[in-house]
């Protein structure tokens, strides 16, 4: 059996601070192991993210990106996660019709207390992005060779 | 059409003369064939001016923003749509506007005269009825107008003004004839990579002129995320990956507030059909939230409200 | 009138000793000097492409396009791309190499420029005027591409509506800036060679008769009388540069402006570029990218301050910088080739000429 090393795609978090990230970082505590692809960039709330946030990710070469908050009903901020929930599904509809695989987008709703979840949704998601290979689409290339970049990245 | 621009002249001489409004926003003939040009009539002699025709694509509510003074503008239905979209934005005051609504009977895309008669120079287009005449040198030549109006306005399903003070002329057909559900969203029947090719081949052209972006209604940002720069969302260049960004995020920055009014598209000097990205988002709006733009001044817009059902399908559960 | 500026590069009406005969080649025979132009330069043409005519690369005389006005975007763009990377730089920091900009090597090719029109190849003068107004110091990726570029023009039969190079001191027979200037007899070229450049690919070729150069002359009228709408410029240029700023007619002129891009990006002789840095990882580049003066951010200081911030100063800007300011500049060139593309291509169809003459009176 031939041993093929595995395409490890980077995936880009964004946590809300209250709820996921709270339960990334009780994942870390209880050391749970979870995929090391995921970084992960915290977010007061997901009403607070914006479309050009995820479309830098992909412009700087991420493979995937992902979006937690709070349950529905839980928002720190009360409603943040219900106007972003709308967002997202506009977003995610846009992006996959002009062509971003579906499969590269995920959000999520994981409370703070669901560090098992978290697990799991990492690497459900890692595992997803893993299977659509590296992104070629909407990545911003302007000198040497991506390959070049991903080894010093 | 000669009645109505009479009537246009007459009620716009008549709100100046009894100064009911600093300035009536209209159209006037266009230097070259097939163009008009956005008059602005200060005073009752420069309503001799005003025209109407089926070459009328440029959207002049933009040009009520930021004005102070009480205004009349003439307006069709999808551009009666976006003041009010402008007045539930509170970018426009109700009460500074007088609007001269008219029934729009679907604008002709100069474009699409042009490619009927490849190569060669056209000298003057004569608006009849129902149909174009199109002379330059050496020939003349009858073109249908419904074979040749915008591509919106075929789909349109407001041709009469949803908000107006006065009207002019009187309502007509609403409808375009055209079904807008099944022409929005081509591309859904196609696969991730059929879909990005057409994405590519949509936007290869683009010059970032922002022609788009400065003919729209909807664009008053003062600083546009285009000119951000701490940090820079996108870059300026022709790069493909700049391009996209630019109208992936327009296009998002105009949901559930876009009107289908066609003017980025007639504004467009390559004739990028951006309304493709447009199209499908209020396409989405319209199915999953029951929403259209500009049909009441007191309804919030959608991405602004929520619902405790809102759609969760695509949630990673 | 014309004055000193006739002595640009490429232009030799005035100063050859030796006589430039034109010379006559018949359209299907020009497969043979295609590939002769070819041995050196890779050739671009206007082709139709939809409903437009675009520079395309040109491999047989087939692809060749003689029914056109003029190209959509005007070729400005093979001197001076819309993007341009300037500078390259290692973006290491602590790299002994790291972050020293290094220009990387100009290895742009030989372009010949075929059925270019008279009034674009007259704007690459204005711009020789522009881009190497200091012969110490010349922009050196406009004069690399534009000593490599041969110009061979194809003078106008059919000028357009919008079309008004005879009052701005071109026309559609204009030679400026071009190497051969070629004149559409229908089956026929009548070519004249302009520059020893132009004159060495003529050679072979036969001369022309006097019948074919007298049928030239008469399409040059003719095309002369063709054009309708002209502006008239006597009272801007006399004027003082206060007066013309001051004119109380800009008020009204510039309200219908939706300050795009559209105009300066099809201009054949706007020339103004954002330069900014961009890194990705380690490496870095100084990009140039066309810039508009209709931006509102155009003229942004970093202390906020906006000289030019309201719509009307950059459309009064405009104009006055094509018609006024870069005269005063550049030995009473003009700003303006009188293409028409700006008139076209505006959304609001704002025409120049009719700008130019309410600020005339």
């Amino acid at each position: 059996m031939t041993e093929q090393i595995q395409f490890q795609p980077r995936i880009t978090a964004f946590l809300c601070s209250w709820c996921s990230y709270g339960a990334a970082d009780l994942a870390g505590v209880s050391r749970m192991q979870y995929p090391p692809n995921i970084r992960i960039i915290m977010i007061p709330c997901t009403g607070h993210m914006n479309p050009k946030f995820i479309l830098q990710a992909f412009r700087q070469g991420v493979d995937g990106v992902w979006v937690s908050g709070c349950h529905p009903g839980d928002c720190h901020y009360v409603s943040g996660n219900l106007f972003a929930r709308r967002r997202f599904v506009v977003l995610k509809n846009l992006l996959e019709y002009i062509g971003i695989e579906p499969g590269r987008l995920h959000f999520t709703w994981i409370s703070s207390a669901e560090a098992g979840r978290f697990q799991e949704k990492a690497r459900e998601v890692v595992h997803a992005v893993q299977e659509l290979g590296p992104i070629s689409r909407l990545v911003r290339e302007i000198g040497p060779v991506r390959e070049a970049l991903r080894q010093e990245l | 059409m000669l009645e109505l621009i009479e009537q246009i002249r007459d009620n716009a001489r008549q709100l100046l003369e009894e100064g009911k409004v600093h300035c009536v926003i209209g159209y006037r003939q266009g230097s070259i064939p097939m163009r008009v040009q956005p008059h602005f009539a200060y005073s009752p002699e420069e309503t001799d001016k005003m025209t109407w025709s089926c070459f009328c694509t440029q959207n002049l509510a933009k040009y009520l923003i930021g004005r102070e003074e009480p205004t009349a503008i003439l307006a069709q239905g999808c551009v009666t749509r976006n003041i009010a979209g402008l007045i539930q934005e509170n970018q426009v005051k109700r009460e500074n506007i007088y609007i001269l609504g008219i029934n729009s009977p679907g604008m002709v895309d100069y474009r699409k005269v042009q490619s009927k008669l490849p190569g060669r120079v056209i000298h003057e287009v004569l608006e009849e009825n129902g149909h174009l005449l199109v002379r330059g040198p050496g020939y003349e030549e009858k073109i249908l107008k419904r074979d040749v109006k915008r591509d919106n306005c075929y789909t349109c399903n407001h041709r009469n003004p949803v908000i107006y003070d006065q009207l002019i002329g009187e309502k007509g057909e609403e409808t375009g004839g055209g079904n807008i559900d099944k022409v929005a969203a081509p591309w859904e029947n196609l696969g991730p990579d059929q879909r990005w090719a057409k994405f590519q081949d949509t936007f290869k052209d683009c010059i970032r002129c922002y022609a788009c972006r400065d003919a729209c209604p909807l664009c008053y940002c003062k600083e546009c995320f285009v000119d951000e720069s701490k940090p820079q969302w996108c870059g300026k260049t022709v790069d493909e990956s700049d391009v996209h960004t630019f109208h992936i995020l327009r296009a998002f920055h105009c949901a559930g507030r876009c009107t289908d009014c066609g003017a980025c598209e007639s504004a467009c000097p390559m004739g990028i059909k951006m309304r493709r990205l447009t199209s499908k988002i209020e396409k989405d709006i319209r199915q999953m939230f029951g929403f259209s733009p500009g049909l009441d001044t007191q309804e919030s817009p959608p991405l602004s409200v929520y619902r405790p059902d809102d759609p969760e399908e695509f949630m990673l559960k | 009138m014309f004055t000193a500026r006739m002595t640009l590069k490429n232009s030799c009406l005035s100063k050859r000793k030796l006589i430039m005969l034109e010379k006559i080649i018949f359209k299907n025979n020009l497969e043979m000097l295609l590939n002769k132009i070819s041995r050196e330069y890779e050739v671009y043409a206007p082709a139709r492409v939809g409903i437009e005519t675009v520079w395309s690369l040109v491999t047989k005389a087939d692809d060749l396009e003689w029914n056109f006005t003029n190209t959509d975007l005007s070729p400005k763009g093979f001197l001076f791309p819309q993007t341009e990377c300037m500078l390259e730089f290692k973006n290491i920091p602590r790299s002994a190499d790291g972050m020293i900009l290094k220009r990387p090597e100009l290895k742009e090719g030989s372009k010949a420029l075929f059925n270019i029109r008279p009034c674009d190849a007259k704007a690459f003068s204005v711009l020789d005027l522009v881009f190497e107004q200091d012969p110490q110091k010349p922009d050196v990726y406009w004069k690399d591409k534009r000593e490599k570029t041969l110009l061979l023009g194809l003078a106008c039969n059919h000028p357009c509506p919008a079309c008004f190079c005879t009052s701005v001191e071109c026309g559609p027979h204009h030679p400026q800036g071009l190497d051969i200037l070629m004149q559409d007899l229908e089956d026929r070229l009548v070519l004249k060679p302009l520059t020893p450049k132009g004159e060495n690919l003529l050679t072979d070729l036969d001369q022309a008769s006097e019948q074919d150069i007298n049928l030239a002359a008469k399409l040059e009228k003719q095309a002369k009388d063709m054009i309708q709408g002209g502006l008239g410029l006597e009272n801007i240029q006399a004027g003082s540069i206060l007066d013309i700023y001051e004119h109380s007619a800009w008020e009204r002129l510039y309200e219908s402006c939706i300050n795009c891009g559209t105009c300066t990006f099809y201009c054949p002789t706007c020339h103004c570029f954002d330069i900014q840095d961009e890194t990705r990882g380690t490496y870095g580049r100084r990009v140039r990218n066309w810039d508009t003066c209709m931006s509102p951010h155009f003229t942004l200081h970093t202390s906020g301050h906006n000289p030019r911030g309201r719509r009307i100063d950059r459309f009064r800007q405009r104009f006055m910088h094509k018609f006024k300011y870069m005269p005063f500049k550049l030995n009473g060139a003009l700003g303006c080739v009188g293409c028409g593309r700006c008139t076209q291509k505006c959304p609001v169809n704002i025409d120049v000429r009719e700008v130019v003459n309410t600020i005339n009176i």
